[in-house]
Formats: structure tokens, C-alpha cells, sequence
């Protein structure tokens, strides 16, 4: 039989789900290993049996803890997809702030009306068995890690810096452009495609296992950067982590 | 009739593995399991105790695993002791009899038994360091003449942890083999059953150090309590002899994974002699 | 050896166009103010004049990423896969062609590697002289890779002003000019004024190592408890650049890769580097090379000594890439420099 798999979007711009539909045009063959049973951007049934579920999205309101853990609870896999359930993501850049600060912000005087607080990853609540990281997330990667799930085993991802696959990709380094790239900290995997195209690494993927941060701040302070420029670059996908780290 | 070393090593590439048949899997523990791997007609596995082959499961990749069956008793079949501790190792743990799996090799060098003729023997096994051990141990049972005096220490964690039961029972009966057994939870009746770690054993033993040659396989933790533990008994640095594991990726002394400072273990070891390994700060 | 042959540069970007009839051809090519290696359509695409390239030709020889066989799931055919694209790799220094005989003796020692072989086989070499040093971090005076090698090249290529004096070192190599007729047989007094142009250049060549390239794997071996690894490990990213942009780096890993309906795949080989975390982990858990300092000392162990050690060849040909690249400034210039100092202060340094 079939493995039935379900889609799940909690707080996010659900790009990763397009990425998904898209990389099912290109890998057709996979609607013929699995039966997709709930996919709310691409279909209108919502199968609640399944085996396999892929959560995008962060957990940003109490509600979605009784969610997440009723999807742990029917499925045998649970696959992060995307750097908002990875990571908490751009969600979690609003931590910084007091949520009632946040929710003065957003909804001014009707800030009691609205369920919210603080937005994390959605490992933060339940365990979590694969991760397909990114913003979005890598097509190919994705049929990868469906693909080692379909056939039982642990999907492993890259823990080498993006450094690596940028000099593969033989991109002038963006600290010689000046720019800030936080390539030599941040997960590889999604082929450097930032610098690529000239855009320093915002560490979408996370962060290597063991980086070296001290160092890392003197290449910033050699190339006439501060460290709060690039505190504001990792804040935009780190905030999560970067807040965690500092309570620890 | 071809040896798979020669029908690895000449064929179209190194790297493309000859697909065997699993024909047994036999329960060894919890965690480990004893494959039997018969090679398509015409050829045989002509190996060396110690020596290694690269076992695959197309579509999930390749380990190295070390040859548990004995070369007096492997022609076309031979065994294989695995423990599922990784990816491709649970995967094989699921196979089935009649399942194919790629092999290539044997590879590196194993230990030289014709240097070992005629002299007393000590082998110290930790853990799954047995399996590879058990190779040697029936090659010198099957040639029994040839050797002197044999003993076995073994150290395992539980009496659930011991692998090659059955076998274990027929050395403690041999009246040519002595063989005794540490545990760090001794829950077992057994007649020489130390508890503690195997380096608690050699205060039992009695050796002829200038005629005795050890032979040390185990857990990267066990090597240097242990070599101390026969280095105390008289046995000379060059009559000690160790299997180091590493991540062997591709056998042939190419790609860098396996190497210990200048050594790559896939083609210099992973036998080794212990003077020429004691002084690498990356062996032990 | 076959008489050298004398190419107008006139008649340069016509041979090229000749030999694109029958090759796929590559070279160093200008892209954002650096230099990589990529095909060409003409000989105006060339960058002959050059600094080091960021990634250097070995990629044509070891792929980033190669399939080593393909496979149906269920083992009914294995079948390997070689290399055949007949390539032309245009404008190798001579530091590269060090690199490139190294690899030829890593990959056929013990058991012959039949996907380089493959490789080597459909990859014709031509060489380039290099007339002046590439920049700060090169040093291959130093290491005495500023002139070509015996071997390794097909053609070599020498830069005479109006025109090109190219050395013919394989019977493949002089077969390119086979059927084009631009080019003429060296003469008396081409070689002379070839001679002229190699004596010149060693002014243009300073050394930049206080030590003697003969003495580095000793050097090495004296330092292996030195406390610089560990200053080094201290700045060191762990990025795992010096290793991808090294001509003589070679260790890589290999994976499967299945099609998602799992029923055919291949086996992958990838560049792999010793200095991320995970390289010397067995499966265990057991990392034999846990610290930043170790693969740092491993790095520069394996260029100055064990290569050395395996192959008669020191592994470091001075081209300098590693250290552009680095962006903590960790270059073998500074380190062989720093480790020669500390030998020389303390001639009898005491193991600890």
C-alpha cells in the first residue's frame, strides 16, 4: 500500500508548499509511490489518515501546540519543511519585541482580540524526525529526503558551510565585494545560489554544528563591518536561536 | 574460478561491487546479526583474517565491514557480523534471506598468520571486536597443530551483548582453549565470568611473554588500557597486534577518510602492528 | 622528443577553431575580475595571461560530482560509467601540471582508479608557461613548480611575443596539429630565443619560503606538536575552502542517489574536505579528528609530508589558492614560514 502523506502550513508564507507543487512537476513519478491525502494549497480533500506529514510553518499561538501534537500523534514521520518550521524563522524576528509591544503594533487597540505569542520552531513543541531546511526549500532536496523517507530511512542533510559550494560555484567571495555573506557559519545545501546571484548568505538554512563565531567576528571586523550589521543579517532567519543562546 | 579481489580490482571499475546473495541472517544480539553471503558461481572470497570487504545496498550506499568467517572455512559463502548503528546498517538489518547486496574487496591488510605459526596466542576481543577475532580464531582452531597455546579474553557489557554464543560454549569446552569472559553487568553462569572491563582480566592469565603474540581488537577506548594491560605482561611492542575501524569509503586508499596521520588504514591496515601505529596521535 | 613547434599568434585563433571541430575545448577564461576554467567558442574567450584560477583544472580530471556506476535497485545491472568527452584543457601553469602528475601517481598507485584513468585518457593537456609570478600568495619558485614537468602535459605552450613555442611532450598532443597547416617546425635558433625567454623570467620569480622545498616534509614531521596548529585552529572557519581550491586535494566522499520511484540509482563520488567536522567520524560516533587544530595540522601534514611520503612528490605546489581564498589569512607561505622559525629557535624541540 501507498504511504499516505499530508501537508500541513502553520505561520508562513507557504512558498515551501509552492516549491513542493512545483517540484512534483518535474518528479511526477512520486504521485505514483505516495498517496498525498491532505494538501490544502494544492487540493480540497483533507484525509486526516497519514503517515508521512510535512509541517511548514512556525508555531506562533497556543492553538497550533494542540495541532502540532495531534499531527505527531497520527503520523511516523514528521518532516520540518522550510526555514519557519526549521528554524522559527522570519516569524521569530518579532521576539525581539515584548509580545505586547508586538500586539499594540499589529492590531493597535484591538490587540486582546487575536491569539498570538511568541513564534518558534516547531520542534519547540513536538519531536520532529527530518528537516528539509531553506527559504524556500531546495526542489531537489525535497524529492531527496522524500525519497530516503519512502525507502525507511534517517534523511540526512548537508552540516558543511555554504562556503564550500560558493567556491565550487567559483562566485567572487561577497567579502571582497563588501558585502556581509554568512556563508562561513551557515548551512550548506542549497548550492550558494545567494552569492550566486550576488546577495550575501542570510543563513536561511541555519547555522554548521559547530561554527566559529569568535573568528567569524574578526572577518567582519577586517573587512570594515560590525558585528551589529551582522547580527541584523541573522536576525532575519537566526532570531529564534540567536535569543535562545543568549537566555542559555 | 576468479578471487572477488580480482574481480573487483579488474573489473571495468573499483567501484562497481559483485552482487551476492544474502542466503542466512542468524540473530548474534539485540543489535547485532550474522549474515552469510554466498558470491555468484565461479567466484570466492580469498581473504586474510582481518581483512575487510565494502558491503552495499544499492540505493542506500556502502560500509565497510569486516570479515567474521574464517578463510579455513569460506570459499563461495562467508560471513559477515554486523551491528545496525548507522543508515546502511539498519537497512540490512531489514533484509531478508535471498535479499542481493554488493560486495567489493577483501581489502587492506589483515593479520599475518603464518608470523603467528607456532607461537602462543592471546586475543582480546571488546564488543563487536569478536566478529572480526572470531576470523582468526577458527582459522587457528581449523589448524590447531600449527599454534600454540591459545586464550581468549572477551569483554562485553551484558551476557545480552555476547555475540557467538553457541561458539563461545564449544571454545570453553575445548581442553585447548582457554577462554575467559569480563562483563560489566555479570549477569550470566558462566564458569570464567569476570565482571568489570576485559582489561580486568589479564590478573587471571598466565603467559609466556617472550613466545606470546596478542592480538587486541575493540572500541577506539579499550586499545591503550588494554595494550598497557599486555605490555605489563612482558609481550613486546613488535608481538602486539591491532585492527583500527574508520570510515573507509572507498578501499582502495583514495578517498582520505580512513587515514591516521600518513596511513590509510584501508590499504595499510586494518591489521596493524603496534610499534608502527603506537606513536600516531590519530590511531588510539 | 619530438621537435617543438612555432605557432604565429596570427594563426592561433584558427587552430583553436580547428581543434573545436573535434574537442570540447577549456581554458582559463576572465569572469568578475577573476579567472576560471571554462569552455570556450574562440581563441577570444582565452584569458592566456592569467592569475591563479579560483577552482584549478583538476575539475576536468576529478569532476566536483561523478557517477561512478548506475544501478537498478533490485541489482539485475550494475553498470560503471566513464568519462568520454573528448576535451581539450587550454593554458595549464605549470604549478597545475605538478598537481595534475601528482594526481596521475595518487589515483594509479595500488588500485588503478579507472573513472580518472577515463578522464586522463579523453583529456588532452596543454600547458602554459608562466613568464611571471601569479601574485603575493604564489610561491612556486619556492616550491619548484615554475616550470613544467617531464610529464602531464600534451603541449606546452611558451609565449615568444609574435608567436608561441609549444613543446611536444605525447603523440596525442602533436596529433592536434595534424591536418592544420599554420603551424611550422621549431628551429636552431627558435629554441635559442626560447632559452632566452625562460632565462629571463626567474627575476620575475622571487622565492618567498625561508625554507628549502626539500626540507618541508622533515619540517612538517618536526612540527607535528607544535602549538601553530592550534593558533591556526583558533582563526580557522573550518569552511572548507583551502581544500576545495587546492590542485592536489582529491579525498571525496561517495553517496547513492535514487530516483524516487526506487527502482534505478547511482553511486556519486563528491569532493570532500578534512576540514569540516564530520570527516574522520566513524560510525561509532567517534570522531578521530575533533579539533579545528587536528585538521589544520592533517591539512598541512598531508601537503608537506605525506604525499610526499606516498608519492616522492610534495603535495604543496605553491600555487597560492588556499590562501585568496582564506579569509582569515591562513596561507602556507605564513605557516611553512612560522614553522621554520620555531625549528630554527629551537633546533631540539622536546616532545611532550
Amino acid at each position: 500500500m501507498k504511504p499516505k502523506i499530508a501537508f500541513f502550513d502553520f505561520t508562513s508564507c507557504e512558498g515551501c508548499q509552492l516549491t513542493v507543487v512545483d517540484s512534483l512537476q518535474t518528479n511526477v513519478g512520486l504521485l505514483d509511490m505516495v498517496e498525498i491525502v491532505q494538501f490544502r494549497e494544492a487540493m480540497t480533500e483533507k484525509g486526516t489518515d497519514y503517515q508521512i506529514a510535512f509541517v511548514e510553518g512556525s508555531c506562533t499561538r497556543e492553538s497550533d501546540e494542540d495541532r502540532l501534537r495531534a499531527i505527531r500523534e497520527q503520523a511516523d514521520v514528521v518532516v520540518a519543511l522550510g526555514a519557519c518550521a526549521h528554524l522559527g524563522g522570519i516569524n521569530a524576528i518579532r521576539n525581539i519585541y515584548s509580545i505586547d509591544e508586538v500586539r499594540d503594533e499589529v492590531y493597535g487597540d484591538k490587540g486582546e482580540w487575536y491569539e498570538t505569542y511568541q513564534p518558534r520552531p516547531i520542534d519547540a513543541v513536538i519531536a520532529v524526525d527530518a528537516v528539509i531546511p531553506g527559504c524556500p526549500i531546495d526542489r531537489d532536496e525535497f524529492i531527496a529526503v522524500v525519497t530516503q523517507v519512502l525507502q525507511g530511512r534517517e534523511p540526512r542533510i548537508p552540516d558543511h558551510p555554504v562556503c564550500i559550494e560558493c567556491k565550487l560555484n567559483e562566485t567572487v567571495c561577497m567579502y571582497l565585494r563588501g558585502e556581509i555573506c554568512l556563508g562561513p557559519i551557515s548551512r550548506a545545501g542549497c548550492g550558494a545560489i545567494c552569492p550566486k546571484y550576488g546577495f550575501g548568505c542570510v543563513g536561511c538554512r541555519g547555522m554548521i554544528s559547530n561554527p566559529n563565531l569568535e573568528s567569524m567576528e574578526e572577518v567582519l571586523e577586517q573587512y570594515g563591518r560590525t558585528l551589529e550589521e551582522a547580527r541584523a543579517k541573522m536576525s532575519m532567519f537566526l532570531t529564534y536561536q540567536t535569543l535562545e543562546e543568549g537566555e542559555s | 574460478m576468479t578471487s572477488l579481489l580480482d574481480q573487483t580490482r579488474f573489473s571495468e571499475s573499483i567501484y562497481k561491487p559483485t552482487m551476492a546473495r544474502i542466503v542466512d541472517i542468524n540473530d548474534l544480539t539485540a543489535l547485532d546479526r550474522l549474515f552469510t553471503v554466498e558470491l555468484p558461481d565461479g567466484v570466492y572470497l580469498d581473504h586474510q583474517p582481518g581483512q575487510f570487504v565494502k558491503v552495499s545496498v544499492l540505493g542506500v550506499g556502502e560500509a565497510p565491514i569486516s570479515i567474521s568467517s574464517s578463510p579455513s572455512r569460506t570459499r563461495q559463502t562467508f560471513e559477515l557480523a554486523i551491528r545496525k548503528v548507522g543508515d546502511l546498517t539498519g537497512v540490512l538489518h531489514d533484509l531478508q534471506a535471498g535479499a542481493m547486496v554488493g560486495i567489493r574487496g577483501p581489502f587492506g591488510q589483515g593479520f599475518p598468520m603464518d608470523r603467528f605459526k607456532g607461537k602462543n596466542l592471546l586475543f582480546i576481543a571488546g564488543g563487536c571486536g569478536i566478529a572480526p577475532l572470531r576470523s582468526l580464531i577458527n582459522q587457528v582452531l581449523d589448524d590447531r597443530g600449527s599454534y600454540g597455546h591459545m586464550q581468549i579474553l572477551y569483554g562485553s557489557r551484558s551476557a545480552a551483548d555476547l555475540m557467538f554464543k553457541d561458539e563461545l560454549h564449544e571454545w570453553e569446552n575445548r581442553e585447548d582453549v582457554e577462554l575467559l569472559l569480563s562483563m560489566e553487568k555479570a549477569d550470566i553462569d558462566w564458569p570464567a565470568c569476570t565482571t568489570g572491563y576485559v582489561t580486568h582480566l589479564f590478573p587471571q592469565i598466565e603467559l609466556d611473554p617472550r613466545n606470546t603474540i596478542a592480538v587486541i581488537i575493540g572500541p577506539p577506548v579499550m586499545y591503550k588500557p588494554t595494550i598497557a594491560q599486555v605490555r605489563n605482561k612482558g609481550i613486546i611492542e613488535g608481538n602486539i597486534w591491532l585492527s583500527f575501524e574508520r570510515r573507509m569509503k572507498c578501499g582502495v586508499g583514495k578517498c582520505g577518510h580512513c587515514q591516521i596521520n600518513h596511513i590509510y588504514v584501508c590499504r595499510q591496515g586494518p591489521a596493524f602492528q603496534y610499534q608502527h601505529v603506537k606513536d600516531l596521535q590519530e590511531a588510539m | 622528443m619530438q621537435p617543438a613547434k612555432i605557432l604565429p599568434k596570427s594563426a592561433f585563433p584558427g587552430w583553436i577553431d580547428f581543434l573545436k571541430r573535434s574537442y570540447t575545448v577549456v581554458g582559463p577564461k576572465a569572469m568578475h575580475g577573476q579567472t576560471v576554467f571554462g569552455e570556450i567558442e574562440t581563441a577570444d574567450d582565452l584569458t592566456l595571461e592569467y592569475n591563479q584560477s579560483v577552482i584549478p583544472p583538476k575539475k576536468y580530471l576529478v569532476p566536483q560530482r561523478e557517477v561512478l556506476i548506475e544501478y537498478k535497485l533490485d541489482g539485475t545491472e550494475v553498470e560503471a560509467k566513464f568519462n568520454e568527452e573528448a576535451t581539450v584543457v587550454f593554458g595549464v601553469h605549470t604549478c597545475d601540471l605538478h598537481a595534475i602528475k601528482l594526481l596521475d601517481l595518487i589515483f594509479s598507485k595500488g588500485f588503478t582508479d579507472q573513472h580518472y584513468a577515463a578522464h586522463r585518457d579523453n583529456t588532452i593537456i596543454i600547458g602554459y608557461e608562466c613568464l611571471t609570478t601569479c601574485g603575493p600568495e604564489s610561491f612556486c619558485r619556492s616550491m619548484g613548480t615554475a616550470s613544467a614537468p617531464e610529464s602531464a602535459y600534451d603541449l606546452h605552450i611558451i609565449d615568444m611575443g609574435s608567436d608561441y613555442f609549444i613543446q611536444i611532450g605525447t603523440e596525442r598532443g602533436e596529433a592536434l596539429f595534424t591536418g592544420y597547416d599554420g603551424v611550422f617546425t621549431a628551429t636552431e635558433p627558435d629554441y635559442a630565443r626560447m632559452n632566452g625567454t625562460l632565462s629571463d623570467k626567474w627575476q620575475r620569480f622571487p622565492y618567498r619560503l625561508d625554507v628549502d622545498v626539500t626540507e618541508i616534509p622533515d619540517l612538517l614531521a618536526e612540527s607535528y606538536h607544535s602549538d601553530h596548529w592550534q593558533e591556526l585552529a583558533d582563526i580557522c572557519l573550518a569552511c572548507g575552502m583551502c581544500t576545495q581550491v587546492c590542485p592536489t586535494c582529491y579525498c571525496f566522499d561517495i553517496r547513492d542517489e535514487v530516483d524516487v520511484t526506487l527502482s534505478v540509482g547511482k553511486r556519486v563520488r563528491s569532493w570532500d574536505s578534512c576540514q569540516i567536522d564530520s570527516f574522520a567520524l566513524v560510525a561509532g560516533g567517534h570522531n578521530f579528528r575533533e579539533t579545528r587544530a587536528a585538521r589544520q595540522r592533517h591539512r598541512f601534514m598531508r601537503k608537506g609530508k605525506y604525499q610526499f611520503d606516498a608519492t616522492g612528490m610534495v603535495g604543496c605546489v605553491g600555487c597560492g589558492r588556499c590562501a585568496t581564498a582564506c579569509l582569515v589569512d591562513i596561507t602556507p607561505i605564513k605557516t611553512f614560514n612560522e614553522l621554520y622559525r620555531r625549528q630554527q629557535q629551537q633546533p631540539e624541540e622536546v616532545e611532550a
